[in-house]
Parts: C-alpha cells; sequence; structure tokens
C-alpha cells in the first residue's frame, strides 16, 4: 500500500462492523494498531448519552472497539488532549482536529512522527446544548427519547426508541437557527488530505452503502497503519469503483461550495467595526476558556495575553482579546471551539476569523494544512 | 462610545507616541533638532533598540493609554544594526497593521516609516505631516475617557 491509494473497506468483526459507523472500519484500525504495538496508546470518545462522550486516551483493546462510533453532537477537540504528553498515538481526527494537531506540531508540543492521525470525513458537528433545544422545538421529541442520528442526502435524521424515524432538511434547521455550529457551515475543509489516512462514507457504492467506508492514503504512516490492521486480520479492504470516486469528488465540491458561500454570508464589510467589537466584547468575563480550548495556542499558563492583561487598564477593549487576535492572524483554525465554550456567548470564531481571513489570504498561508512554518515567525517575509 | 467627550478645539494637539531605533530614527530625531527643523510638540518619543524590539503589545498599549497615533520608526532595510531587525519589524507590522485595519481604526493612526539618523528633515517632516492628519481625523476612537 502507498501514498495516493484509495479502498474501500469495512471491519472483519460482526458487532463493530454493525455497530459502529459505516462498517466500523476506523475502530478496527485503531484497535489493531494498539493490538500491534504500532501504538501505546489510543484516543477514542466514550459515550455518556446520545449528545455527550468524553474524549479517553487508552491502551485497552476492548475499550476501543466498545467505543462511541461517530456522534454529530459531539464537538470535542482532540489537539490539546495529547499536546506535551510524549505519547506514541493513533486517534481519529475531524478536518479542525487535523490542522490542530498539525499546528501543535509546529509548534513542538507533539512529534507527528509517533502521531498517526486518521482523518475523518466531516460536514460538520453541532452543539450538544443546541441540538437539545432543536429536538424539543423543530422536531417535537424529547430528548432523552433520542436512540441514534443520522445525516443522509442532506436531512438529519434522529431515530427514537420506539423506531420512529424523524427527518428535517439541514437547510430548513439552519434558517431557524439550528442544526450545525456556525464555524461548521462555513468551513471548507471535508476531507481532511492533511491527515495520514483519510476515512469516510462518501465514495461507498452499491450494496455496501452504510456498510464500508472509503479510504484514501495521504501519507507513508497512513499506508504502515493501514497495512497492519490488514495483516492483522482485523480489516477487509477491495478496491472502489470508478463511480465511488467520482461520486466522493462530487459530494466534496458541492460541499466545500456551500461552505464558500456561508463565509461569504456571514463575513460581510462592515462600517463602524470598533463599535461591533467592542459590544462583543463588552460581555467577557476574562475567564480565558478561549485560550485554554484553543488547538492552536501552546503558550500553557503563562502568556503574553493574559499577563499583559489588566482589566482595570482595558479601558476601551480589552489587552488580552488584542494580543489574541494578533497571535491568531496565522493561526486561527476556525474551529469553533472558543465560541462553544465561552460562558457569556461572545461568537468569538467569527471575531477570529475577521482578523484571520484578510491577512492569511494575503500571505497564502492555510494553517495546518500542510507544515509549512508560520509566517510570524520566519525573518525573512517570501514574497 | 460614538460621541467622544473630548472637545475639538482649535488648541488640541495630537498625542502622538514614536518608537523610535537608537540607532537611526532616534538619531534622525536628533539631528532633527541640531538642523533647526521646525516640528509640532506632538511626538512623545520612545527609544528602542532595534525596531525589532518594538512589540505589537506596545503598540496596543499605547492605543489603550490614549494614544492618537502610533509611529514604527527604523532603519532602511538593509541598514539594520542588528543585521535583520527590520526585517523582523516587516513581518509584525502586517500583523500588527492587520489587525489595527480590522479593529475600525483609521490607517493614518499606525504608521511605518525607515528614517536613518541622517534624514532630520524627513523626521520633522514626517512627524508635520502626520500631526495634520490627526488633527483633522480628531481624537482616537480608542482613547479612555478623561484622558486630553
Amino acid at each position: 500500500m502507498q501514498k495516493g491509494e484509495m479502498y474501500v473497506g469495512w471491519s472483519t468483526k460482526d458487532d463493530v462492523r454493525k455497530r459502529g459507523g459505516s462498517g466500523g472500519l476506523v475502530t478496527s484500525m485503531l484497535a489493531a494498531a494498539l493490538d500491534k504495538k504500532l501504538v501505546d496508546a489510543v484516543v477514542v470518545l466514550k459515550k455518556i448519552n446520545e449528545f455527550e462522550a468524553v474524549p479517553i486516551i487508552t491502551s485497552d483493546i476492548n475499550e476501543v472497539l466498545n467505543s462511541a462510533g461517530s456522534l454529530h453532537s459531539v464537538p470535542s477537540h482532540f489537539a490539546k488532549l495529547i499536546a506535551n504528553r510524549n505519547l506514541k498515538v493513533a486517534l481519529p481526527a475531524k478536518g479542525c482536529d487535523v490542522r490542530g494537531i498539525i499546528e501543535q506540531g509546529k509548534r513542538n508540543a507533539i512529534n507527528m512522527e509517533n502521531t498517526f492521525i486518521v482523518g475523518l470525513n466531516c460536514g460538520g458537528s453541532m452543539h450538544p446544548v443546541v441540538t437539545r433545544e432543536m429536538l424539543e422545538v423543530m422536531y417535537k421529541i424529547k430528548p432523552e427519547d433520542v436512540h441514534g442520528e443520522e445525516i443522509e442526502k442532506g436531512k438529519l435524521i434522529f431515530k427514537t426508541k420506539d423506531g420512529k424515524e424523524n427527518a428535517i432538511t439541514i437547510d430548513e434547521l439552519e434558517e431557524k437557527g439550528y442544526g450545525r455550529r456556525e464555524s461548521c457551515r462555513y468551513c471548507t475543509i471535508k476531507i481532511p488530505t492533511n491527515s495520514d489516512i483519510a476515512c469516510g462514507n462518501w465514495g461507498v457504492t452499491g450494496d455496501l452503502v452504510g456498510k464500508a467506508t472509503f479510504v484514501e492514503i495521504n501519507s507513508e504512516k497512513g499506508a504502515r497503519l493501514l497495512q497492519n490492521a490488514v495483516d492483522a486480520g482485523y480489516i477487509q479492504v477491495q478496491k472502489p469503483d470508478e463511480k465511488g470516486v467520482a461520486m466522493r469528488t462530487k459530494i466534496k465540491g458541492v460541499m466545500e461550495g456551500l461552505g464558500q458561500k456561508w463565509k461569504d454570508k456571514i463575513f460581510v464589510p462592515m462600517d463602524n467595526r470598533l463599535e461591533y467589537f467592542r459590544k462583543e466584547l463588552e460581555h467577557c468575563i476574562d475567564c480565558g476558556a478561549c485560550k485554554a480550548v484553543c488547538p492552536t495556542c501552546s503558550c500553557g499558563d503563562v502568556s503574553k495575553c493574559t499577563e499583559y492583561h489588566f482589566r482595570s487598564d482595558a479601558y476601551k477593549m480589552s489587552m488580552y482579546h488584542l494580543v489574541r487576535f494578533l497571535h491568531l492572524g496565522d493561526a486561527c483554525i476556525g474551529c469553533g471551539q472558543c465560541s462553544d465554550v465561552c460562558p457569556v456567548d461572545i461568537p468569538l470564531t467569527r471575531l477570529y476569523r475577521r482578523f484571520a481571513n484578510p491577512i492569511q489570504l494575503e500571505l497564502k498561508y492555510e494553517p495546518g494544512m500542510d507544515t509549512r512554518k508560520p509566517p510570524y515567525f520566519e525573518v525573512k517575509l517570501n514574497e | 462610545m460614538s460621541g467622544v467627550a473630548i472637545a475639538k478645539t482649535d488648541g488640541w494637539e495630537p498625542k502622538i507616541v514614536a518608537f523610535c531605533c537608537n540607532w537611526c530614527s532616534y538619531g534622525g530625531a536628533d539631528s532633527a533638532g541640531m538642523g533647526r527643523f521646525q516640528q509640532p510638540a506632538s511626538a512623545r518619543i520612545i527609544r528602542v533598540m532595534c525596531s525589532g524590539r518594538i512589540d505589537p503589545l506596545h503598540v496596543f498599549n499605547a492605543f489603550l493609554e490614549g494614544a492618537d497615533a502610533v509611529l514604527v520608526t527604523g532603519c532602511h532595510i538593509g541598514d539594520c544594526h542588528y543585521v535583520s531587525g527590520n526585517d523582523k519589524t516587516k513581518i509584525k507590522y502586517k500583523y500588527l497593521e492587520n489587525v489595527v485595519r480590522e479593529l475600525g481604526i483609521e490607517k493614518e493612526r499606525l504608521q511605518l516609516n525607515w528614517i536613518s539618523a541622517s534624514e532630520g528633515e524627513k523626521f520633522a517632516n514626517f512627524i508635520r505631516d502626520v500631526t495634520a492628519q490627526i488633527k483633522k481625523l480628531g481624537p482616537s476612537p480608542l482613547k479612555p475617557e478623561g484622558v486630553v
């Protein structure tokens, strides 16, 4: 197996194949990596209920095989979890997780040689609190009755415990302010080509729909990971048909186009911006949660944004946010974690992206997409 | 605060913070004095050993404390006393400029200029031009209340 090759595969273990999303290939691949000592640990989501799951680092194969699978309403981020731990680890990651991990790698907090990133195609995730509210308002079902969810053909489907399926189109949900998180709507990385191996159900055709995963190998490490799982007998792979490959490219194009459209819609040029930023930041209580979760920040507890920020000196604007606006200029990956955790609901991702969009466009630098050094740290700008 | 309380009287003088490199523009300010080039008394000069030392944080702080304009000055590219200090200034300034512009602060309020130690006239003209521009714009929107 080599870089650039594509496969369709599934788990050989029946219960994993049935329970895991799309044939359980990712789960089995991670378990195989652990079994054959390719890695020392694996990051998986441990399910609490339909809306909540906690990421754990485990070395227990059974825990991996019993993990949550895919959940759309758990916007967790793994980059900070494995940073500064010096682990030999394999982990599943959405596009923004991958970008976060690569950015941490650039800042020497993660050893990329020892990190196997299994990229997952991602059309967007949902905020758990918003999802609960949406279920009651839009679907008219109790959040406790939900037993599984799925996205199919632009519709978000919730299955209840009595076996009923409730479907509403995502466009309709988003018009009403529910659905995907805002940062996911304008995200344009749907297939993580920056990961070691990109997996997803786009491009699976025929009888295999819903029972297999489409895999694209993006690096040597990815090839090793897949080969290891095949050799260990955990998964079975075959070549994809041309129709599937074409379909995958088409879905990717459509999704990215939609993302771009959202981007143009949200980031409209604006007059009197200072007033806008002041108004949005006026409720900030200086808790620092946005920095604590930020997957590209690796300063630690003692950092410029917090050490030089005094509430009593922040006459018109907080120094904390000014420094963050600057530092995230070339680092913001638009993952949306800061908006999620903000206790006073400041749309921080939107603010950060307002500063990051123009400079990233100007410098032609996309953080987390390759190993290029951030331009801020260069001695001389390559123009 | 859209309606700034401070009256825009004729006597109002803008406060300009000018960061000057020890090896060039600080000397430039000196030779402006020695050459008797007239310039308004609006600039407060802060000497740094190299323009590369100017952290964007210093500029933000100047604005938050009530500066109407901040000037970043250093040696001409290629003349840096520390070989590549002003190359780094250029990169930092690009980011700084982006934040300040996006924040909605007028572009005249933050300026970069390369001035050598012998260019006293250039320094005086620069201060004069900036003062005139800022006088037209009025006090900075980031100026805290009660600061003139």
